[in-house]
């Protein structure tokens, strides 16, 4: 089944998955109306930035078992068989954060949101876009990115491309990592050295 | 005792201490809004990101595989030298500006509306008259002020079609820009040609507008700064060597503390005034303060630096940490790097500030608008406020943690040839023997990217000690000022070469040349040195470097250097990774357009041995002795 994969050596930190995400869970749908709203949507993907200021973007992973809804007193997560999600029901979500406790990557956050009770902050967690998937689209996250470090697609398929970049690599690249584009490399590798300079 | 926990922020210790002054009360600095950007968006800091039209905004992904083209067909080669090229013209446009703004100042001056204003260096400005063609015998002082304001005015426009300072480029350099079809022409036109040639659908060639990238800058290098500069001198005086103090010691609990930010001598040259007058001195008495105590920041602090010996509390990181000292009555500004935050960090103490330039408004600030027929009057206004608030100061929440550092400053061209002996042949002298291999000009600003300093320092003392002279201006200038290379006792980290040269002169082995604007005063040396060995800029054993520079003035500034021939190293890398024709270029095929090209690299002990081995080459290739 196609899931969202991330390759995380494409993620420049622009942070539009975040944005995307926001507006693909508000009521109006669109930019514009997104930021007007009350609640404020809130993005269920998170960019994250190293020591040396490079992005990183942060989603649920799905996990299977997945300790949030062990942790989860009022039953208020579950899994749909159908997209391979973990699902918050916002009605039965107490507040309590034991999911958070439970979950060793930080995803899930806390929030009044539009489709919850009003008033009432509830955990917040990335549904896999499970709505758009119906319509047949991809998550919104995936839509937005350019780069690619988020894509929509059978593990196994990416993780096969990926081998044969290794493979190509090894075989007629010498023993090299697989390569960024040379202008990438370059700045990052300018800001990685400047951290550590700062640190010394 | 300097605070650890700041130290990968900032090498200075009145920094680190006035961080942990910030974070007990709970004051933002720069540092957290930086922090809170990371991580920078990828495409901005690749260049691929353009906003130029509502086709838009588009961006073009590094990795091949999404857009390989905006929506109008621009590929990653036209999206970054688009942006660049703005870059160099808003900076080009600000230093221009500031020239412009002086020219105004001398026509006024010579139409006898500017009370607080005059010529101070009479010769200068017969001298600079003579260059734009003016006659100037059995003209007084006014007249000729007036005709060359005018004649500066037109190298601004479209009529003339040739910088006037040109003259004072070498021969050989001269020629090569006019074969490139770069000389400048005039120094509006060439910044709004450059928003023309970027905007959708018109220089859609990244070499073409690179090229008059380069153009754009000389406009500024040989044009707005350098008119700004000469016009300063003339009016405010032509530097001579001074001694000053600089670091945040140079506040005082018992003084009314007014601080100068920004750029423009126009204002700060009144405050000075007013603040030594003996009115203002008998008001801050009776406000039970010993006295007025004027200090300053970044480029407008440098200009009272360099012509009267007025403290510098900082460069630009410090701007807010001044004011976290808790004893700063009054900062007042004009323009440029002035950061808007600076108002909510006054908020905080009782400091007043105030915005001088109809130009530049800030959030939080009063505006007294300060205009060459009202500057003084605005000026006396403003100190009997900061003397009348000199009452609201909190002393429990005074810290004034460092004493203040010595320096010398006052380093034009003028004091230099002076200094040799009236022209550069002792120095010419000193590079031939080897004794002084060569000379590099650090220049630019901070950026929170680089903790504060540790590359000025680190790269100017690994120079000295390797016998190439170092000329600073700018936010560098105060970096090695607190670091204390700019006195006497400096000259025991310099090697023995330089060491005896300099001892022998009276001066030390970093020399302070000014502002950013007076970045020209360099090119004006290497233009004098270039002449003096018939050859071009090209050919001499220097450099330039701006190893923490933030500002869209520093591209143009850097842009200049190397389009005069001067290689120009710089600390932080300018958002053109998106594509490797444009960093090619810029990196390596410069050479062998205008003899000189852009290095990039952080680290000052790398930066430091490429420099020396650049300036080796160089010597080599002059015949002279070299080290390769």
């Amino acid at each position: 089944m196609k899931k969202v994969v991330v390759r995380p050596e494409r993620c420049v930190g622009c942070m539009q998955c975040m944005i995307a995400c926001a507006v693909a869970h508000s009521r109006a749908g669109t930019l514009l109306g997104a930021i007007a709203e009350s609640p404020l949507p809130k993005p269920r993907v998170h960019v994250g930035a190293s020591i040396s200021g490079r992005g990183f973007p942060n989603r649920c992973r799905h996990c299977d078992p997945a300790p949030c809804m062990a942790a989860c007193l009022p039953g208020a997560i579950s899994r749909d068989e159908a997209t391979d999600s973990v699902l918050v029901d916002p009605a039965r979500c107490i507040d309590c954060a034991s999911c958070a406790m439970a979950c060793p990557f930080g995803v899930i956050r806390f929030h009044e949101q539009a489709f919850a009770p009003p008033d009432k902050e509830v955990a917040l967690k990335c549904d896999n876009c499970i709505s758009r998937q119906e319509e047949g689209k991809v998550p919104a996250c995936v839509e937005a990115c350019k780069t690619g470090a988020l894509v929509f697609a059978e593990p196994d398929e990416i993780q096969a491309k990926r081998t044969a970049e290794v493979a190509q690599a090894m075989v007629e690249g010498g023993s090299q990592p697989v390569g960024l584009p040379e202008g990438l490399e370059l700045t990052w590798a300018i800001k990685r050295a400047t951290a550590e300079m700062n640190r010394r | 005792m300097a605070d650890k926990k700041f130290a990968s922020y900032t090498i200075v210790p009145d920094s680190q201490l006035m961080l942990a002054k910030a974070e007990r009360e709970q004051v933002e600095t720069v540092w957290d809004r930086y922090a809170a950007q990371q991580p920078h968006c990828g495409f901005c800091e690749l260049g691929l990101s353009c906003r130029n039209c509502m086709m838009g905004p588009c961006r073009i992904d590094p990795f091949g595989e999404g857009p390989q083209k905006g929506v109008c067909g621009a590929d990653a080669d036209i999206i970054v030298a688009r942006n660049l090229g703005r870059m160099i013209a808003a900076g080009a446009a600000s230093h221009s500006d500031h020239g412009r703004d002086l020219v105004e100042v001398l026509a006024s001056v010579g139409e006898g509306k500017a009370p607080g204003y005059k010529i101070t260096d009479g010769a200068k400005l017969r001298q600079v008259a003579a260059e734009f063609g003016i006659e100037t015998n059995g003209k007084d002082e006014p007249a000729i002020a007036r005709a060359l304001a005018k004649a500066m005015a037109e190298d601004y426009g479209t009529a003339k079609g040739r910088l006037t300072f040109l003259s004072r480029v070498p021969a050989k350099r001269r020629e090569l820009w006019e074969k490139l079809g770069i000389a400048p022409r005039g120094i509006d036109r060439e910044v709004t040609e450059m928003m023309h040639r970027t905007h959708m659908g018109v220089d859609n060639d990244w070499v073409s507008i690179l090229l008059h990238g380069l153009r754009t800058a000389l406009s500024d290098g040989w044009g707005g700064s350098m008119i700004a500069t000469e016009v300063s001198d003339i009016l405010f005086g032509t530097p001579q060597p001074v001694e000053g103090w600089v670091n945040l010691g140079v506040l005082k609990a018992d003084h009314v503390n007014i601080i100068v930010h920004g750029h423009n001598p126009v204002v700060s040259e009144t405050i000075t005034a007013a603040c030594s007058s003996a009115e203002m001195l008998e008001l801050a008495k009776k406000a039970g303060a010993k006295g007025i105590n004027l200090v300053g920041l970044c480029c407008t602090g440098n200009e009272l630096l360099m012509r009267h010996g007025i403290p510098m509390a900082g460069n630009h990181l410090s701007s807010e940490l001044a004011l976290i000292t808790g004893a700063v009555e009054m900062m007042i500004v004009d323009y440029q790097c002035i950061m808007p935050a600076i108002s909510d960090v006054a908020a905080c103490y009782h400091t007043l500030m105030i915005s001088t330039s109809d130009k530049a408004k800030f959030p939080g600030m009063e505006h007294v608008e300060f205009h060459p027929d009202n500057a003084l009057e605005q000026a006396m206004g403003l100190v009997r406020k900061a003397i009348e608030n000199f009452s609201r100061r909190d002393p429990n929440r005074l810290s004034i943690p460092v004493e203040p550092q010595k320096l010398v400053s006052g380093l034009s061209v003028e004091a230099i040839l002076k200094a040799l002996g009236g022209d550069a042949g002792p120095l010419l002298e000193a590079i031939k023997a080897g004794k002084i291999r060569g000379a590099v000009g650090i220049v630019g600003c901070n950026n929170p990217r680089i903790r504060q300093d540790y590359a000025h320092v680190g790269l100017t003392k690994r120079l000295i000690a390797a016998d190439v002279l170092v000329l600073d201006t700018g936010c560098v200038s105060v970096a090695t000022a607190r670091a204390g290379l700019k006195t006497a006792e400096a000259l025991e980290l310099a090697g023995p070469g330089l060491k005896e040269v300099c001892s022998a002169l009276g001066i030390p082995p970093v020399l302070h040349v000014g502002s950013c604007v007076d970045n020209t005063r360099i090119l004006v040396l290497v233009a004098a040195l270039a002449n003096a060995l018939g050859c071009d800029i090209s050919d001499l054993p220097v450099a330039g470097s701006a190893p923490e520079w933030y500002s869209e003035k520093a591209v143009a500034i850097g842009a200049y250097f190397v389009a005069s021939g001067v290689t120009t190293h710089l600390g932080v890398m300018p958002p053109v990774g998106g594509s490797m024709n444009v960093v090619k270029l810029l990196t390596e095929g410069l050479t062998d357009v205008v003899g000189a090209k852009f290095i990039v690299e952080p680290d000052p002990n790398k930066t430091a041995q490429m420099l020396i081995a650049h300036i080796e080459a160089k010597r080599a290739a002059l015949g002279l002795e070299a080290r390769v």
